[in-house]
């Protein structure tokens, strides 16, 4: 391109010069500060911006705050966890690169990430790394895989767990001589794909007839087609996978007007309290399955009660406390039960001392978060109840009993 | 301080690289290039393979925009088709020498069908174009599970060589960085020759071009298939870093992500490309560095920041078009005839 | 599904869905021919104008409790205001840069008008009032709902609006003028550079009314703006500057994305406007109702 285009301006080059110069300071290297000995980091890359990002926000704090609450308790075995986590943007190299980074600068024995994708494009580096156990918000079936991924586990059931403990729900509450039919609606991604042959296959095991099956894109769309498609099949339960709010209130809606009395069920990210009040007065009736207590169910659950006081001291502009910082702090709790095996048994944190810590995990006490005593053989927590959702109190209530799967 | 230029032959007219003075710095550069894995640390190694992949990858969006014109905002729809090439041919045990121009060949056979229409289509509606083939094939990737493993992704295994695998980072490094620094120095070969000077006169004004005698539909094609034929390498290179690749990954967004790359850099030189590549990848972890930082003081700060990073960006993406459109480029070739006509102004 | 006879009502259906949700996306569709025949631009922030009206509306009728006109009006000032900034400072000094580098500005400034939004109103989905009633009109069988009906008036009325000023008022002439040849309209006196900053406020508006409607229709969230993409395919089909184009092409393609989404399935719709853009470029590249444009050496 020539040089004798335009005449370089003397307003452009001050601009141009003061920019440079303000990126020129940004670039001073800013080092994170120098690992004490002693001190055990938890690394997080949490989807703090983006389309997750309210479920990343909790997630970031409920991990972080954990790990602050830890340390008043003594840490693990005697050594004080630092959490340094970092904005993912739920995109893939931005989760790579700050799990890189926090990986070459703080060696963590554990850390977390941000999604399915990030899970599973780690963890072929997370094998050969051999240092680290991973664990991330993705429930896929996939990942739940002690064998070819060794450093992985989940905070709960998996996907297609989910969708067998509300199918396993309808079977148990159905009367009647017809068997309930039960359409899905799911989104286009990987999370919403997951489960889909596990539930299919589990309902023809159950005799329960899918009548309908639709899938649309993730987030706002207009579903009026999908509801009139929905409505011709005349399904007693909807079950909802892969969607976090949108398009759901606006599927019930319209669902509602045009007469349908279908029952809608809903899987563990779309169960926050804050998500389904959002639904309005659609949201009477909302059902779905949940592998934890809320943070408002405290009777008989120590660890529900330490998390809402430490909730209510951090953090007074949070009335309630989402469902995504309690996996956050159970996550938290994983972690650190993990490392003081290890540290108490007297043996290094390594990835594979940590697993064998991590399957060792059977008949333990969440303290309430999971209902159940919680088993991590399989390197995920088996377990879930139904809740259903009253409009009036606007709170979710749990609609039966903690349901064990394979 | 340089006076002028002397040029005895057109041999040493045309040369890339005319002064001994350039040479030495190629050469200090290559040591650099070669010293570099093994002084920085992981987090620095892998970023440095990034970027290699990033500037092959908007080399050959600058081949197709920056030098012939021809606006593509479907990009990372190449990059992908590269990546599962390479995926669905390293499955089966075919080494990486082979899978990169696979990966590549197959690419450019996109980019030519994509590039068919180029005739009738021009400017703002190309540009439409590759965007809904950016979406269609998308698409494909997401539904083909049968090849591309559908919205689960695909496992590609570690590059080998004979029994060598390309293990960790640092050894990527030495296959990303020779294999950038040949694509790169072909492409700024390539617009020496009368292929080049084709394409430039195409982007220029391509009906004067057609009547000077260059058949249009075989030279659009033709930057169609080179640029795409990069976009599959870098796809390529991208799945043997990462070893597991989704569709969620070519999104449009990174097909933006290129087209700013290059012309904030520059369009139009490979110079800008690489400015352009360094620019867009450096710095986003600039700010998120700035952002960790500042949270290490106030730790609640990281939720209020972040999505400012966001907005900083892409007002310096709008900043540098409004203040300086010819790129970083013009910036640096400022910065140099001060130099060389220093103690004169430039 | 019934029997072995085909279901006319379904058809009749997803037909009238298909065609009221048309209307909304003839709205969108108005705001890019807008400042397509006004400046020449294709603006990639559109969606984001959408969503920042929306965002605005939320804000004043939902945060601060104003009533929904008044909100209205504060919202469109708004917009206005941040629309006119955007062409005084990124588009004008753009004004005769290559059509890559101003597609790429646009671009930018959607990807900085969206981290602003996440920044200052977080990425959470928002529920927002429902504006349009939803009471669903039932015709025999067929059965459609409310907001989809309204929707489409709402938008058939803006958009006669629009083409009513453009025909009969000054300003709408003048803009018209200057849109066509801005040579000659500065010649005549037209103020050229009030009519493009008019014309992007006006478009500006018209997303942000299509924004919000589509808010309410679904949910609020930055990531509104991403709707808007879809609809480069009914200014492709309808032409791009041609408002007639994009009312004719608004329905023709919401017709087919309802057909495909009750025939074919949630997936195949998403790419049926992309689909729909490629053929038509093959087959006819101005669109329905697009000025040829010819090229002189």
């Amino acid at each position: 391109m020539s040089q004798y285009d335009h005449p370089t301006d003397p307003f452009r080059r001050r601009v141009v010069g003061a920019s440079l110069g303000a990126a020129g300071l940004a670039a001073l290297p800013l080092h994170s500060a120098i690992a004490q000995s002693g001190e055990i980091v938890v690394g997080a890359a949490p989807p703090i911006t983006g389309v997750f990002a309210f479920a990343g926000v909790g997630l970031h704090q409920g991990l972080g705050d954990y790990c602050e609450w830890r340390n008043t308790k003594g840490g693990v075995a005697g050594r004080k966890l630092r959490y340094i986590g970092e904005d993912s943007g739920y995109k893939m190299d931005q989760a790579m690169s700050v799990f890189k980074k926090i990986m070459g600068a703080n060696k963590p024995p554990v850390f977390y990430g941000d999604s399915t994708a990030w899970a599973k494009a780690a963890a072929k580096e997370v094998s050969q790394l051999g240092t680290t156990l991973t664990s991330s918000p993705s429930f896929s079936s996939d990942l739940a895989d002690p064998k070819n991924v060794p450093y992985y586990f989940m905070a709960g059931p998996t996907y297609t767990a989910m969708g067998e403990i509300l199918l396993e729900y309808i079977n148990r509450t159905s009367r009647g001589a017809s068997r309930p039919a039960v359409a899905i609606v799911y989104s286009d991604t990987e999370f919403g794909r997951d489960p889909i042959p596990g539930i299919k296959a589990k309902a023809g095991a159950l005799q329960i007839p899918i009548v309908q099956e639709i899938v649309t894109k993730p987030g706002a769309v207009d579903v009026s087609a999908e509801v009139a498609k929905l409505r011709r099949a005349k399904p007693d339960y909807v079950i909802f996978h892969g969607y976090v709010l949108a398009p759901i209130p606006e599927f019930i809606k319209q669902m509602r007007e045009s007469g349908m009395t279908t029952t809608p069920m809903g899987t563990i990210w779309s169960m926050d309290k804050t998500t389904v009040d959002a639904m309005g007065a659609a949201g009477q009736g909302w059902m779905g399955v949940m592998p934890y207590r809320y943070s408002y169910d405290t009777k008989d659950a120590p660890t529900m009660q330490i998390i809402k006081d430490f909730a209510a001291k951090a953090r007074p502009n949070m009335s309630y406390v989402p469902l995504f910082y309690t996996h956050g702090w159970l996550v938290g709790m994983i972690f650190s039960e993990v490392m003081e095996r290890c540290l108490k048994a007297g043996k290094p944190l390594t990835g594979a001392n940590m697993k064998a810590a991590l399957e060792s995990i059977d008949n333990w006490d969440t303290g309430g978060v999971t209902g159940l005593l919680a088993s991590l053989k399989g390197h995920q927590i088996a377990s879930g109840r139904i809740y259903t959702y009253d409009a009036n109190t606007k709170l979710l209530e749990p609609a039966s009993g903690w349901i064990k799967t394979a | 301080m340089r006076i002028g230029d002397f040029r005895a032959s057109y041999a040493h007219d045309e040369s890339l690289w005319p002064t001994r003075v350039q040479r030495a710095w190629l050469g200090v550069l290559a040591l650099a290039l070669i010293a570099f894995p093994f002084g920085a640390n992981g987090y620095q190694v892998s970023l440095a393979c990034m970027l290699g992949i990033h500037v092959i990858a908007a080399a050959g969006l600058n081949i197709m925009t920056g030098y012939t014109g021809l606006i593509s905002l479907g990009h990372a729809a190449f990059m992908g088709v590269g990546c599962y090439t390479a995926a669905w041919f390293a499955q089966r045990g075919v080494p990486f020498f082979a899978t990169l121009p696979l990966a590549g060949a197959t690419a450019a056979l996109l980019g030519m069908v994509v590039g068919l229409p180029s005739l009738r289509i021009k400017g703002l509606y190309l540009a439409v174009a590759t965007l809904a083939t950016q979406f269609l094939v998308v698409y494909v990737f997401r539904e083909w599970d049968s090849v591309t493993g559908g919205v689960r992704g695909v496992n590609v295994p570690n590059a080998s060589l004979g029994g060598f695998e390309l293990l960790n980072d640092q050894r990527m490094y030495f296959l990303i960085a020779p294999v950038a620094v040949a694509l790169l120095v072909a492409a700024r070969n390539l617009f020496r020759t009368r292929v080049g000077r084709a394409f430039i006169a195409i982007r220029d004004k391509d009906i004067s071009a057609e009547v000077l005698g260059i058949h249009l539909l075989r030279y659009k094609l033709a930057a169609f298939a080179i640029g795409s034929f990069y976009a599959g390498v870098a796809g390529a290179l991208l799945g043997y870093f990462y070893r597991a690749m989704t569709p969620e990954y070519f999104t449009l967004q990174l097909s933006i992500f290129y087209l700013a790359a290059i012309i904030v850099g520059g369009l139009g030189s490979m110079l800008g490309t690489i400015l352009g590549a360094v620019f867009m990848t450096l710095v986003p972890e600039l700010l998120r560095g700035v952002v960790a930082g500042i949270a290490q003081w106030a730790p609640r700060a990281t939720e209020i920041l972040s999505p400012v990073q966001q907005v900083v960006f892409g007002l310096l993406i709008v900043g540098f078009l409004v203040f300086e459109p010819h790129g970083l480029l013009e910036i640096w070739r400022r910065v140099r005839r001060t130099f060389h006509l220093w103690p004169f102004r430039a | 599904m019934s029997g072995s006879a085909f279901d006319w009502i379904a058809l009749a259906e997803y037909s009238a869905i298909g065609l009221l949700s048309g209307g909304l996306l003839a709205l969108i569709a108005l705001g890019f021919v807008l400042i397509y025949k006004g400046t020449g631009v294709i603006n990639f922030a559109m969606g984001e104008f959408m969503m920042l009206g929306a965002y605005f509306f939320y804000t004043a009728n939902v945060m601060w409790r104003l009533p929904t006109l008044v909100a209205l009006a504060i919202t469109l000032a708004a917009v206005a205001l941040v629309a006119a900034l955007i062409e005084r400072t990124v588009l004008r000094p753009l004004a005769g840069q290559p059509v890559i580098s101003v597609l790429m500005a646009t671009i930018g400034l959607a990807s900085a008008l969206h981290g602003g939004v996440d920044a200052v109103w977080g990425g959470a989905n928002l529920e927002m009032p429902a504006l349009l009633p939803r009471k669903p009109f039932t015709v025999g069988e067929i059965l459609v709902p409310g907001q989809v009906v309204w929707s489409f008036v709402l938008a058939a009325t803006i958009i006669t609006a629009f083409t009513l000023y453009f025909r009969f008022s000054k300003t709408g002439v003048a803009m018209r003028a200057a849109a066509s040849d801005p040579i000659t309209a500065y010649v005549l006196g037209i103020d050229v550079r009030r009519t493009q900053a008019l014309t992007w406020i006006f478009a500006g508006m018209v997303g942000a009314v299509a924004g919000i409607v589509v808010a309410s229709m679904t949910s609020l969230s930055p990531a509104l703006g991403g709707a808007a993409l879809g609809v480069l395919a009914v200014i492709i089909l309808g032409g791009l500057d041609s408002i007639a184009g994009a009312i004719v092409a608004g329905l023709i393609v919401g017709l087919i994305e309802s057909l495909t989404a009750g025939y074919l399935g949630g997936k195949v719709r998403d790419i049926v406007p992309y689909v729909t853009v490629l053929v038509i470029l093959l087959v006819r590249p101005y669109g329905l109702f697009g000025t040829r444009q010819i090229e002189r050496l």
